[in-house]
């Protein structure tokens, strides 16, 4: 095998997909924040509620696109995320191995991962229902609070800002780990690519499984 | 609330609704109640309440999705001390559409009629009964008289009305949020309001005349009335200045009486209120046996316990006007057409005089949800095009079961119009 | 450039024929079951207000007495007090006039 061959890990239109979270969900995040903690006066509070709503609206028709345009991701997605194996106890029994690497410098054996690891797994779960909780919450407290039964539109209250702060504490974690797996990183925003040698050392049972080799030109 | 008490008068509560801002997410919900755009704050921001242009109606306390409005005044402990003072009599005058929602307080499903109950948990309390169902009568015989005052006063010819009677037609005046409504808003329907009190100050009127002398025998200065009120814009109502007349008409009355001033109603608790009184004594209406009501002051009619309802006070008045003109009962008693949800209800009833033999046509209409449905009609009257003889007018979607100062239902909101959805931006 | 500057890809058939009509099957439940159930929590929502308008309907049937002038007490209150209707005592306790408050919203 060539340790020098690259794999496309996330095709184009992943790419773009996640491209309209970053615009949307990092200023849904911000001024999230910023609104649970009416942090300014009038006016701004009124264009911070402006800026997240824009941006829900943007996330809102990103996510029906993608979920048009690349269906089968949404499927293989679906089936990756929420497929639990005993592996991913034992991942989590270790954290994955990062906290040991980051604060004592020691590599300890992790157990082998798919395209996703255990983390990656629960925080594609995490986001895909409770980005669609957070999107389907956020249109009825925009839309129709004054329609909603009270009971209903105050849990939808609740539902949004507890899952909008869990989600973003999650963000912090993905966009940090995300920054330090560089070469996923460049792949994610430019290329697509990473290196095969990468991805057997991260995702031994993705490359095992459910690669295929194209055909040498 | 600061210097927001230019729309009022001396001694008036200013701003019975206000907004708490820890709570407040800023969502608009209530704006889009609010029959009076006194809610002010961007989208987004957090909102307050002009009280100059609140009418105290309480829509924006029983439709937030966060309970961010509260009101400002709270006569629970007011009214624990004197029911504990041996010297006072406290009248409870109880509004009729609290009888159908404080069972929600007590864990009973909405609509269920408690009567009996409220009576006997009142009365284990210390409470005398006063139903204002009773009250709701008198407003009929009142107001009725007044509007057929107006019809012949018209019918006699002359375009200006003559001394003692309004214009056509006459709007109902029982509900103090469409009183504040019309006197902040348009003036100039004021002479069309019937002159009538609304039936809380009635029965705080007769309580303290009639009831304390003939009924309770007990010295007016020692009776404490209090307004048992779906409604928040009665706490307001209550505290106007118009409504010392009992004590004016004791003082006055061959100088019977001559202590110090008293309102005709002392103090008002709304539907939650008197839950909450309850429990702090430690009385489950759920679990009441029930009492018949204590004197003839818990005497009442049909027509006088639908006031509660957008339609009632109407459907009241045409029952007993009907009789008057034509000297029968109406048949059947129910008149379907001012009855349900609809927002604006309209409908003539032809009448033979049973004196003059000529026939009468008399056009109602009933409005409630203000914010919606009152603009056209107000349009029509101001124009001189309305082709009504009485309009019933309540603030609240539904009338006073929906007051703002009932039990907030979970699984229910008082929206009532289209179901359009309403982004908010600004 | 070569025609593809990578040498390994997914295998696009890697799910299975059942599998993508289960996910499909469940992401559609997902979505449909609570908008069907906040559709009818939403059109029941004034079902409250019927209630308690019923409820206020069944006290009237209820009631021995239907017409506010039949009731003896309004009666026994004229016979013994105000007198009638628009009497001067009437005027003086059960009515009132409002006040021009449109200066304090100009």
């Amino acid at each position: 095998m060539d340790d020098h061959a690259l794999i496309l890990k996330h095709p184009l239109r992943v790419r773009m997909f996640h491209y309209i979270l970053v615009i949307s969900f990092l200023p849904l995040a911000l001024t999230g924040l910023a609104l649970f903690f009416k942090a300014f006066d009038e006016p701004a509070m009124n264009l911070v509620m402006r800026i997240h709503v824009v941006a829900g609206v943007v996330l809102t028709l990103g996510s029906l696109g993608f979920f048009v345009i690349a269906y089968d991701r949404v499927v293989l997605f679906i089936r990756r995320s929420f497929a639990v194996t005993v592996n991913d106890v034992k991942w989590f029994a270790v954290l994955g191995g990062y906290p040991q690497k980051f604060l004592l410098r020691k590599k300890v054996a992790v157990p082998p991962m798919g395209k996703y690891n255990s983390g990656q797994k629960l925080f594609g779960a995490c986001m895909l229902t409770g980005g669609a909780l957070l999107i389907a919450t956020g249109w009825g407290l925009w839309g129709f609070p004054h329609l909603l039964p009270h009971g209903m539109a105050h849990a939808f209250g609740e539902i949004h800002l507890i899952l909008g702060l869990f989600l973003t504490l999650f963000l912090c974690v993905h966009v940090f780990l995300g920054i330090y797996m560089f070469h996923d990183f460049k792949a994610m925003f430019l290329h697509g690519r990473i290196p095969y040698a990468e991805a057997r050392e991260a995702a031994p049972l993705w490359v095992e499984n459910e690669l295929v080799a194209l055909r040498k030109e | 609330m600061e210097s927001a008490t230019k729309s009022f008068q001396k001694g008036e509560i200013p701003g019975i609704i206000a907004i708490d801002e820890a709570t407040c997410k800023g969502c608009d919900s209530c704006k889009r109640h609010c029959p009076t755009g006194a809610i002010t704050g961007m989208f987004g921001a957090v909102h307050r309440i002009d009280a100059d242009r609140c009418i105290n109606c309480g829509q924006c306390l029983v439709s937030c999705p966060f309970g961010a409005p509260f009101e400002t005044v709270d006569a629970v402990e007011t009214v624990l001390t004197r029911l504990n003072n041996k010297d006072v009599a406290v009248v409870g005058i109880i509004a009729p559409a609290v009888r159908v929602a404080i069972g929600e307080e007590f864990g009973l499903p909405a609509g269920t009629l408690a009567t009996a109950r409220m009576y006997g948990a009142m009365e284990k309390a210390g409470f005398k009964i006063l139903d204002n169902n009773l009250a709701a009568d008198l407003t009929i015989m009142e107001e009725g008289t007044e509007l057929l005052h107006r019809i012949q006063g018209e019918l006699s010819g002359g375009e200006a009305p003559e001394e003692g009677h309004g214009p056509l037609p006459q709007f109902t005046s029982c509900c103090p949020a469409w009183v504040r409504y019309v006197e902040l808003n348009h003036p100039a329907l004021i002479p069309h309001l019937s002159s009538a009190k609304s039936p809380q100050q009635m029965a705080g009127a007769l309580a303290k005349t009639y009831g304390a002398q003939k009924i309770w025998g007990v010295e007016p200065g020692k009776v404490f009335t209090v307004g048992i009120m779906p409604c928040t814009a009665k706490k307001f109502e209550a505290s106007r200045p118009e409504f010392i007349s009992a004590y004016h008409h004791l003082a006055a009355g061959g100088g019977t009486y001559s202590g110090e001033a008293f309102p005709d109603v002392d103090a008002v608790l709304t539907t939650r209120d008197l839950a909450r009184l309850l429990k702090k004594m430690g009385i489950d209406l759920a679990k009441e046996p029930g009492s018949a009501g204590d004197s003839v002051m818990a005497e009442y009619s049909g027509a006088g316990t639908i006031f509660g309802n957008t339609g009632g006070v109407m459907e009241a008045a045409l029952r007993t006007v009907h009789a008057v003109i034509t000297g029968t009962e109406m048949e059947p008693l129910e008149y379907r057409d001012v009855r349900g949800l609809k927002g604006v209800k309209s409908a003539s009833v032809n009448l033979i005089d049973a004196k003059t033999g000529k026939a009468l046509q008399v056009n109602v209409a009933v409005v409630h949800g203000l914010k919606e449905n009152i603009g056209a009609i107000v349009d029509e009257v101001l124009s001189g095009r309305s082709p009504y003889h009485f309009i019933e007018v309540m603030n609240c979607p539904g009338g006073c079961i929906n007051g703002g100062g009932q039990p907030v239902h979970p699984e229910g909101s008082g929206w009532m119009s289209a179901i359009a959805p309403l982004f908010a931006w600004r | 450039m070569g025609k593809k500057d990578y040498q390994y890809m997914e295998n696009p058939f890697q799910v299975t024929r059942r599998e993508f009509l289960s996910i499909t099957g469940a992401i559609a439940a997902f979505t449909a079951l609570p908008a069907v159930w906040v559709r009818s929590r939403v059109t029941k929502r004034n079902n409250y207000l019927r209630a308690r308008a019923a409820g206020l309907y069944l006290d009237d049937r209820n009631a021995k007495i239907r017409v506010s002038h039949g009731n003896p007490v309004v009666t026994k209150i004229y016979d013994e007090f105000a007198h009638a209707p628009l009497s001067e005592i009437s005027e003086a306790l059960f009515h009132t006039r409002y006040i021009n408050r449109s200066k304090g919203i100009a």
